[in-house]
């Protein structure tokens, strides 16, 4: 690709950290449905805060009743899901309060889910929250930026078709 | 067109990683294949689709498979579902 193409081309799509933590590969998540990529390709974040939001605008696809889960058709074409915390959809929506429903649109970082991290942990749970790009293996660019601590405003990941 | 009929028993239903690992288990088929349920049609290889039937421990899937090898793949899904679902 030459130099102007490089400066014309379309600019990548964002997408922000859902929860405020520390970012890393979801190649480290100790689940390997997250880890091997069977739903798609990602980031995940350590929370250290409890709420879940938009990483951009979108369509909200399906916020599975107990809170713990939720998919998005990004406005940009990206179907991204949320997953937060490993096997917390034992815990049944307790700890869980849901503030999107299906069909909603939602802005960057507007609220879609509070969880009460203390009390997961204390649970027994992992906290991890991956954040997978169902669709990824549509994307010729995928970028990633893990290895540090973000907030809901950061961007985490960087894609385009 | 073959197909069948599958009972969900995981008391969970069908949450993401087992809509994870199914759309894995019929990514590799010629054949298109299709969930009914309840709730909604989804493409079993769309993820997305698969996750919004929310389908839960009870519910009838249909598992509809069209295509150059939908003996193959009704049979072998039919045992992922029963061993998994």
């Amino acid at each position: 690709m030459g130099f102007f193409s490089k400066l014309f081309s379309k600019p990548l799509d964002q997408l922000c950290a859902p929860i405020a933590g520390e970012a890393v590969p979801v190649s480290v998540v100790p689940d390997p449905t997250f880890s091997e990529g069977m739903l798609g390709d990602g980031i995940a974040i350590n929370p250290t805060d409890g709420k879940v939001c938009a990483p951009c605008d979108a369509t909200v696809d399906m916020m599975f009743t107990t809170g713990h889960a939720v998919s998005l058709v990004a406005d940009c074409g990206a179907e991204i899901l949320i997953h937060v915390g490993l096997e917390t959809v034992s815990l049944e929506g307790k700890y869980f309060t849901v503030h999107a429903k299906n069909g909603d649109k939602v802005k960057k970082g507007q609220l879609l889910i509070d969880v009460d991290l203390e009390a997961v942990k204390a649970a027994g749970f992992n906290t991890i929250t991956p954040m997978l790009v169902c669709n990824s293996s549509e994307y010729s660019t995928f970028k990633t930026h893990t290895g540090k601590n973000v907030t809901t405003a950061d961007t985490v990941i960087e894609l385009a078709k | 067109m073959k197909e069948f009929t599958h009972v969900i028993n995981d008391p969970m239903g069908l949450h993401a990683r087992p809509a994870g690992m199914l759309v894995k288990a019929v990514s590799g088929y010629a054949s298109s294949i299709t969930l009914t349920a309840p709730t909604g049609k989804a493409d079993a290889k769309r993820l997305m689709a698969v996750m919004r039937l929310a389908a839960k421990q009870g519910m009838e899937l249909t598992v509809t498979c069209e295509g150059a090898d939908e003996e193959k793949a009704a049979t072998e899904l039919k045992a992922f579902l029963e061993a998994n679902l």
